[in-house]
């Protein structure tokens, strides 16, 4: 006990000192990265050994800078792939990369953040848990000096963002709606042709975007009667699947097929993803329909290894690897002083409009399957026989 | 090492954790080159963690009676998400819609309390089920998606006091005043409690402890204050804290100097006893319940105030921290041993220790295995002294 009070008081001693001595942080120079008064412990061959009496903030542009990113968790295939390349091309970049995962917690994800700024973070890519909840963190990486780039999902209700990189959401849609023209043309020979349609989920702002997207190209063909939506339902709140739910998708399909299909063959449906798709194909065997052509997303497992039976006939692609290079490529632009690159595209966050980056998806059929997944051994390993 | 007993009190075993956590603080500093003891760093410490901090102080004095609140979490995640929704949606004006969530921490906690109380079921269930209701209850009424709040809500969870008067101070000078006010009444209670220190047993206290207390305390609020008021113009120390700060000295008060408070010790410690000298243990049990769920409440504004929006999952599993913070701070488990200002303390340490990992780069896994251990090892340690004691 006694050795502990002892230490109680010299660790006391020692705080204040360390303290007293080291920092000698003025306001008014508009410091935001914190002047280092230890020798850097973390640091890759590039970062200066000397720390540096760092006043003039954000725009230090020698090689090795450190970029931070926040990942959601790593509990899905993409977010896990995403970690292991931001790691290998910003490092082969020469960034010094912090790359830290929030486990679906929003409160983990905004200390994460803060933590990253104290960092000396230049640049922070931010796959959000929640886009809208880290409105005041962001601000303060803005204040700070630092960009923000979003990935993946949109970050909402905050000034704080610069721009945000994703696949297409409106162009899935047309994708979709597409390879679904596609192979009824190619299975299921003249028209007109009998189709469904159905939508995401209500509450997910992509949902909306992917059916506009199909419809912009499914309506002048059902206009024209080329296509023949049987059951009438072509508006986004009757075809849509709440929660992405896809037993429910499976009852309304089961219940389209009862009261339209009694005399009649189904020959395509719009499925706005992959789990839907499934759920519908199981619906038309159940009823035993002939199974139609069907859309999809995600390139999910199992509806890979559908596509490669030809059970389901299309989904896409959303290849993580194009995501996280552009993303570099964006940071490549902005540390070297190039600013944020041209986009025609800016989608309104709540606040402010925020410019946007984006991919085209892929369409995976089983002709170009093995092609799409040449660097992918993983679901490579689904295309046998 | 009875100099040192004159100074800080004859139990100098509650001073283990505030060592602690200077430690971590010294140790993190050097390990991070730096980065942890910077005005911005602590304050993100302070607004990241202020809502933990006040749940765990509404759960210390549930744990002090013997009870558990498993629904805090689910309760400040229903409050936020339906005051975000009265500003939002009803475009009422912010001070309602605050009021609106303290009224639903109100309401959350006299259901609990009832429950408890009068048909005495136990807390744990009570509130195992309540932390399902609320938790079902905010993903119904979002219909699980997120409602941004008003900006003038912002400023609970990551505001700043306001910059005023002259510059040559070199800090904000919200926070000096602060800071200074703070001295000053330490020091005039110091010098009160000194007067009257021989009035009942006739044995005046010297002087000298007095006095190196005063510069002891004065060195720690000085610098504190120094890191809080000299970071970016336009920042301070930070509202959410200040408010965390007000809290903890009415709940220091409350448990300290009130009879109610004795009642809470009284009660968690043998509730016969306590039933037998007259205390009104249905009472209590009520009280401390519903005080809970205000600071649940409390604790959700001030963490949708920082995020500028209320989630779904709002809530998940903050219990655990509040519950995590008070045992580090040595409450029993049994109720009746426990104050206020350990269990922030404990709080602290949780947060340091999360920060500072996080600084280094660690994961989120990592983090989460070594804090499991700390909690453990912080546990361990108080009941091996206390066995050693005697």
């Amino acid at each position: 006990m006694k050795s502990k009070k002892v230490l109680s008081v010299l660790v006391t001693t020692a705080l204040a000192v360390s303290v007293l001595t080291g920092c000698g942080g003025g306001r008014g120079t508009g410091e935001s990265a914190p002047a280092a008064n230890t020798v850097e412990t973390a640091g890759t061959e590039k970062t200066d050994s000397e720390p540096a009496n760092d006043s003039s903030a954000s725009d230090s542009s020698e090689g090795g800078e450190v970029v931070g990113v926040a990942l959601p968790w790593l509990g899905t295939q993409n977010w896990a792939e995403a970690e292991v390349m931001f790691k290998e091309q910003l490092e082969a970049a020469g960034y010094e990369a912090i790359i830290q995962a929030a486990d679906q917690k929003v409160p983990q994800q905004q200390q994460q953040i803060e933590s990253m700024i104290e960092n000396g973070a230049k640049v922070i890519v931010v796959g959000p848990v929640d886009g809208s909840q880290l409105g005041s963190v962001l601000e303060k990486a803005k204040d700070a000096g630092v960009y923000v780039i979003g990935y993946d999902r949109l970050l909402e209700n905050t000034t704080g963002v610069d721009g945000v990189v994703q696949f297409g959401s409106i162009q899935t849609g047309e994708l979709q709606a597409q390879a679904l023209l596609q192979g009824l043309e190619e299975l299921k020979g003249e028209a007109p042709y009998n189709i469904e349609l159905f939508g995401g989920g209500p509450a997910d702002p992509n949902a909306p975007n992917f059916f506009t997207g199909a419809m912009s190209v499914l309506q002048p063909l059902i206009d024209d009667g080329t296509l023949v939506v049987v059951s009438g339902q072509t508006d986004f709140t009757q075809c849509a699947t709440a929660d992405w739910d896809n037993s429910k998708a499976q009852s309304r399909m089961d219940a389209i097929l009862a009261g339209n299909y009694s005399d009649i063959e189904i020959d395509g449906v719009l499925s706005p993803n992959d789990g839907i798709a499934r759920a519908i194909i199981t619906s038309c065997e159940n009823a035993g329909q002939p199974i139609p052509v069907v859309s999809g997303l995600d390139a999910e497992n199992e509806s890979v290894e559908w596509v490669w039976s030809g059970r389901q006939y299309s989904t896409i692609a959303k290849p993580t690897n194009a995501l996280v290079a552009e993303t570099v490529s964006i940071i490549d632009s902005l540390l070297g002083g190039n600013g944020m690159p041209e986009t025609d595209v800016t989608v309104s966050n709540g606040v402010i409009d925020v410019p946007i980056y984006e991919l085209p998806p892929v369409v995976v059929t089983k002709d170009n399957a093995k092609e799409v997944f040449a660097d992918d051994p993983d679901r490579m390993a689904l295309l046998k026989d | 090492m009875k100099y040192v007993k004159k100074v800080l009190g004859e139990d100098l075993r509650q001073y283990t954790m505030v060592v602690a956590l200077v430690a971590l603080i010294i140790i993190f500093n050097i390990a991070s080159g730096g980065k942890m003891v910077t005005s911005s760093n602590f304050q993100n410490l302070i607004s990241g963690n202020a809502y933990v901090l006040v749940l765990a102080l509404g759960m210390l004095m549930v744990i002090v009676i013997g009870q558990i609140d498993l629904s805090v979490g689910s309760v400040a995640g229903f409050a936020s998400m339906v005051m975000a929704i009265t500003a939002r949606q009803f475009n009422l004006p912010w001070y309602v819609a605050i009021l609106v969530a303290l009224a639903i921490g109100v309401i959350a906690g006299a259901w609990q309390g009832f429950f408890l109380s009068r048909l005495g079921i136990p807390g744990f269930i009570t509130t195992l089920g309540g932390m399902m209701i609320f938790r079902g209850g905010v993903i119904w009424v979002s219909n699980s998606i997120s409602v941004p709040v008003p900006s003038e809500l912002k400023w609970f969870g990551a505001g700043y006091l306001p910059e005023w008067g002259p510059a040559f101070t070199g800090m904000n000078n919200s926070t000096l005043l602060l800071g200074i006010i703070a001295i000053v009444v330490y020091i005039i209670i110091q010098l009160k409690k000194f007067t009257h220190s021989g009035d009942v047993t006739g044995i005046k206290e010297e002087f000298w402890p007095v006095a190196v207390r005063i510069g002891l305390v004065t060195a720690v609020i000085g610098f504190m204050t120094w890191i809080f008021g000299s970071g970016r113009p336009g920042t301070s120390f930070p509202i959410p804290g200040l408010i965390l700060v007000m809290l903890i000295i009415l709940y220091h008060l409350i448990t300290e100097r009130t009879s109610f408070g004795r009642h809470v010790y009284a009660v968690g410690g043998n509730k016969l006893a306590a039933e037998l000298s007259g205390v009104n243990v249905k009472r209590t049990y009520f009280l401390t319940m519903l005080n809970m769920s205000i600071l649940a409440a409390v604790a959700g504004i001030l963490f949708v105030g920082r995020s500028t929006a209320a989630g779904p999952a709002d809530g998940t599993s903050w219990e655990m921290d509040a519950i995590a913070s008070v045992f580090i701070g040595g409450a029993a488990v049994s109720g009746g041993v426990g104050t206020v200002i350990a269990t922030m303390v404990g709080g602290l340490v949780m947060a340091v220790l999360n920060n500072g990992l996080m600084l280094m780069g660690v994961g989120a896994d990592k983090t989460q295995v070594i804090k499991g251990f700390v909690l453990l090892a912080a546990v361990a340690f108080d009941v091996y002294n206390k066995k050693n004691r005697r």
